[in-house]
């Protein structure tokens, strides 16, 4: 296939001549294959973290693209949620990071203080304009990406995190899913309180769980909290504030769960768990924060519990009844700014193909949303997909994550902060002041380099 | 091989009857001085590629603060101070030092105990010993995942302790047992090793010592601190030597049993190294944590030197 | 006749089962390991311990194999550890040859030199070793992963003690004799280091088939994942069960032990057990 070996002279007979002729003349006459136009054998690195549904389906969209662009090789590779930045982040650094890849939207301050990633040119990407291009998303999503009149990420998936509550063991102690669906943090600790089950020092059933295993969940899950109770991440002058009076009332409602309501068991399932939501599926606690459900999870473990559907999504609590919010997070499509600019332009293509047919992400993916606004979401299909309503109403009324230089040292040591004070009950004004501290102390530490 | 050794005995026999040459003798001598130097050249320029040159850069780097995007910036003693106002640092700092004294003691205790049981008469002890020197080979990774399942709440560790009435104890979340949890790991899996190095020091007492105590009337433990004690004194030495040297370099076993939690309870240097270097990217304060730990396993080895030369004086 | 037989293996099964006990307790975790990865995914969250399943799942082992490309990432560690193992013998024997029997000036210097690498783990020079390795180019290759393995300073240690004890007279005979030095080596040394060289072997192969943290450093991509790597992803992905997770651990261990009871007799006798009863 390649042209590059040397003929020795005499084999350059007529028929050989001939021979290149007809291939070229073949080749020419293939009609125009869709997307990328480029001949030339082109070689792609794309990474992206690990999700059952939505890896899959991108890694099949890629591969589908590969199939129409045989001169495009991409060598896919994905690690768990947790450590995609980490691995980005040295990847960059040493010199090894993908041409493309999916970032989550709490990197893209620190890839943009850094200049690593490319701005995208929304004209190869189907659109006219940057304002037709904003005006194709939630506005929640697009803004991280969007920076001095030009995107550097095309938003894939956004969504937000839900109660999903087992309406099965509602109606058991009496309940009723629709009416008593906590709408304030009181309400969630007393509802969980008569879904628990006790033997002894034993849980049999917690009313309800937070997700102990890592440091990403342990900040998608506080933020609401800590948003709701009036306080915020950084005060106007960038120092932390996760130890203000608001932050603390926050951490105590966190903490309220299991230490004033005993609903719950923060011990218990700590690292054993493959799975975040496995006690929720497997009827071991009644509600639980988590992102969109895929079905095929709820019939691979527990298939009683798919074909009774005896489950839904509600919106987060908050202080005041009615006015919860969730945290809402998405994923770019970003460019290395690093990638030569043939690469770039092929990603360019590789990105509008994989975006170009939502419905097929949907029946791959549901129900984790697209960032795309409209063009789906009136879809017969989606519209009857059970409790969907709620789904996209966390994606629209949440509140986006953190944005920090240093997301990875915040996040561990909120993550620090929480195991002290759920599991060794440390008082949380002191454990607060101290990850406070902490994280104050790397944002120094990154000013300075 | 028969035919080398008769004639290296035929060798040894004419030696004396061929007086070689001086001039030949010189040359043999030098040659095979260069042939010790080359049998020896690979490991050195390998330690110096791979041990000696990254010590010594980690130091240079200690001083410089460096994320690997941009050249290392001259920061002088800026880690090093940082790290000592650093409360995550301390925690870790102490955790590690607690965490080689427990288990550098438990493992030489346990080890020679187990070596003792094994070197009584009792048939099958051979066996014993064998099979408890798995522990030492299976995977370290396996090591860990069995014990995170052991030591949950639930888990068989509790279960059997249940049988003796004791309640549930919360092992890997709780401050007070994690640590007592990962060293009952780590001298399940080390002891054994050292169980057969101190039984090879047991076999190798001359018995008379023993036959003759006893006909003096020495008891079994008079026998034991006279004797057998004194007589194990060098490895006793490379034990806690090594053990703790292999204590101060441990890293899977908290980060996959606890992940050095809850919060930092069971966080040790390494583990450390590795999230500062490679998860927040900063290489120079990464390397002074490197520094740390260097000093560390050198004052830990040059104290038991010292230690053990002083006592090896009382024993003589 | 029996009686007499009865009457001698009872008193001698009493005396050993103290010990017999305390061997089964050690063991029980390895047992737990091997009787969990053929539990059903179910049962292992139940955490009551079932030690001999009620229904056998051998199907854990096909399904962990069918989740991800194990079979790739043993074939990894199979070549990394068996390079590490063949460097450590190699070198380790060359240069501990060298230091038991070459005097040359610095000699003791050297010795001291190297037994200090006994402080200079991985773990103490993870980030320069890495900028090495990266400056070689050797990220996410073979020889990066098993690169600075290769030769260590318990192995150099261990052949010096066991050459030492080789009498001198004999390479003084066989030099005399006019055999090369490489000869001498092979025919009069090796021979006698066979149990140190059974002990290098499984110990420096069973380190590098344990290591994770230096090829979590070195590899990014998953084709050369060694299984550490790929068994620790595994218990992070979503959805394997501890079971399975028990059947990748179970199929990790095989290999060395299978080494070790090759090796069984020889490493006895490098550890000076051959006298034991």
């Amino acid at each position: 296939m390649s042209p590059t070996t040397r003929l020795p002279a005499r084999a350059t007979t007529r028929r050989t001549v001939l021979r290149g002729i007809g291939v070229t003349a073949a080749a020419a006459s293939l009609p125009h294959r869709g997307f990328g136009q480029a001949k030339a054998p082109i070689q792609l690195g794309f990474w992206t973290y690990d999700n059952p549904q939505q890896r899959p389906w991108l890694q099949k969209r890629v591969k589908l693209y590969t199939e129409q662009n045989p001169n495009v090789t991409v060598d896919f590779q994905w690690f768990p949620f947790g450590d995609l930045g980490k691995k980005i982040s040295v990847g960059f650094a040493t010199g090894t990071a993908p041409e493309g890849f999916v970032s989550q939207d709490w990197f893209m301050p620190l890839w943009f203080d850094k200049d690593l990633i490319a701005p995208l040119d929304v004209q190869r990407l189907g659109y006219g304009s940057l304002d037709k291009f904003q005006s194709d998303f939630a506005p929640a999503s697009v803004s991280s990406a969007i920076r001095d009149g030009q995107t550097f990420g095309y938003p894939l998936w956004f969504y937000g995190y839900a109660n999903y509550l087992n309406t099965k063991q509602f109606k058991e102690v009496g309940l009723d899913p629709d009416k008593d669906a906590p709408a304030t943090w009181d309400q969630l600790g007393e509802v969980a309180q008569r879904l628990t089950i006790r033997q002894g020092d034993k849980f049999v059933r917690q009313g309800f769980k937070f997700a102990m295993h890592s440091a990403a969940w342990t900040v998608i899950q506080f933020n609401p909290i800590l948003l709701g109770a009036g306080g915020q991440w950084f005060d106007t002058s960038g120092k932390c504030a996760v130890n203000s009076e608001a932050g603390v009332k926050a951490m105590t409602t966190r903490a309220s769960i299991a230490h004033k309501y005993h609903a719950e068991d923060p011990a218990d399932s700590i690292a054993t768990n493959p799975l975040p939501q496995l006690d929720w599926l497997k009827e071991r606690c009644s509600m639980f924060f988590q992102l969109p459900l895929p079905p095929v999870l709820v019939e691979k473990e527990n298939p009683a519990m798919a074909s009774g559907d005896y489950y839904r999504p509600v919106q987060y609590p908050g202080y005041v009844a009615g006015k919860g919010i969730s945290s809402t997070y998405g994923f770019n499509l970003v460019i290395n700014a690093r990638a030569p600019k043939e690469k770039q332009e092929v990603l360019h293509d590789l990105y509008r193909f994989i975006l170009s047919d939502p419905m097929d992400a949907w029946k791959a993916a549901a129900p984790f949303p697209l960032a795309l606004k409209g063009g789906w979401t009136e879809d017969p299909l989606v519209q009857k997909f059970p409790h969907v309503e709620e789904i996209l109403k966390a994606r629209d009324n949440g509140v986006p994550l953190p944005r920090c230089l240093v997301y990875n040292e915040m996040a561990d040591a909120m993550h620090r902060a929480i195991q002290s004070i759920l599991l060794e009950k440390a008082d949380i004004k002191a454990t607060l002041d101290t990850a406070a501290a902490e994280i104050d102390r790397a944002n120094e530490a990154y000013r300075k380099s | 091989m028969s035919d080398l050794s008769s004639r290296i005995a035929r060798g040894v026999r004419s030696r004396s009857a061929t007086r070689p040459r001086p001039l030949f003798r010189l040359r043999q001598r030098t040659n095979t001085r260069l042939w010790g130097v080359a049998f020896i050249l690979p490991a050195i320029l390998f330690f110096a590629v791979f041990k000696y040159g990254p010590m010594l850069w980690a130091i240079g780097l200690s001083f410089t603060s460096y994320d690997m995007v941009s050249p290392p910036r001259y920061v002088g003693l800026e880690n090093y101070a940082s790290l000592a106002g650093d409360p995550v640092f301390r925690e870790t700092l102490i955790n590690t030092l607690v965490y080689i004294g427990g288990s550098t003691a438990l493992i030489t205790l346990v080890g020679l105990s187990l070596a003792l049981a094994i070197n009584t008469r009792v048939p099958g002890a051979r066996h014993c010993m064998t099979l408890m020197f798995l522990t030492n080979l299976m995977p370290i990774i396996a090591v860990c995942l069995v014990w995170r399942f052991m030591f949950n709440p639930y888990g068989l560790v509790n279960q059997l302790l249940h049988v003796f009435g004791a309640g549930r104890i919360d092992w890997l979340t709780s401050s007070a047992t994690v640590m007592p949890a990962i060293i009952i790991v780590t001298v399940w899996r080390f002891a054994p090793y050292f169980m057969v190095v101190f039984l090879a020091g047991l076999l190798a007492i001359p018995s008379d010592y023993y036959e003759a105590a006893q006909i003096d009337g020495a008891n079994a433990i008079r026998r034991f601190w006279h004797i057998t004690l004194p007589q194990l004194s060098p490895i006793v030495y490379f034990v806690i030597v090594v053990s703790g040297l292999l204590c101060a370099r441990i890293f899977l076993m908290p980060y996959i049993i606890t992940d050095g939690g809850p919060g930092n309870a069971t966080r040790v240097l390494s583990m450390l190294v590795y999230e500062t270097g490679f998860s927040y990217l900063k290489m120079g304060r990464a390397a002074a944590i490197s520094v740390v730990l260097f000093v560390i396993s050198l004052l830990f080895t040059v104290g038991q030197m010292h230690f053990f030369a002083r006592s090896e004086e009382t024993f003589e | 006749m029996i009686r007499r037989h009865a009457a001698s293996v009872l008193p001698g099964l009493i005396r050993v089962a103290p010990l017999a006990a305390l061997t089964f307790l050690f063991l029980l975790p390895i047992l737990w390991m091997t009787t969990t990865s053929f539990q059903a995914g179910d049962k292992m969250f139940k955490l009551d311990t079932e030690w001999i399943p009620a229904v056998w799942h051998p199907e854990n082992y096909a399904a962990a194999l069918a989740a991800a490309p194990f079979a790739r990432y043993f074939l990894n560690s199979t070549i990394v550890s068996s390079s590490v193992m063949l460097g450590n013998v190699v070198f380790g024997t060359l240069a501990g040859y060298g230091l038991a029997k070459f005097r040359f000036p610095g000699d003791r210097i050297v010795l001291l030199a190297i037994l200090g690498t006994l402080m200079l783990p991985l773990e103490v020079t993870l980030v320069p070793t890495f900028l090495v390795v990266h400056a070689l180019g050797w990220l996410n290759t073979y020889q990066g992963i098993a690169g600075p393995l290769v030769i260590d300073a318990f192995g150099i240690f261990l052949m010096r003690q066991s050459i030492i004890s080789i009498p001198s007279d004999y390479i003084e005979a066989a030099r005399i004799d006019g055999a090369g030095e490489l000869r001498i080596l092979w025919r009069v040394i090796l021979p006698q280091c066979r149990p140190a060289l059974a002990i290098l072997a499984i110990f420096s192969f069973r380190d590098s088939w344990d290591q994770y943290l230096w090829p979590l450093t070195v590899v990014t991509v998953d084709r050369l994942r060694t299984y550490p790597l790929g068994l620790v992803q595994f218990g992070q992905d979503y959805g394997n069960p501890p079971t399975e997770q028990m059947a990748v651990a179970v199929m990790a261990t095989i290999p060395v032990f299978l080494l070790f009871a090759v090796l069984q007799r020889s490493i006895r006798r490098g550890f000076g057990l051959s006298g034991l009863k």
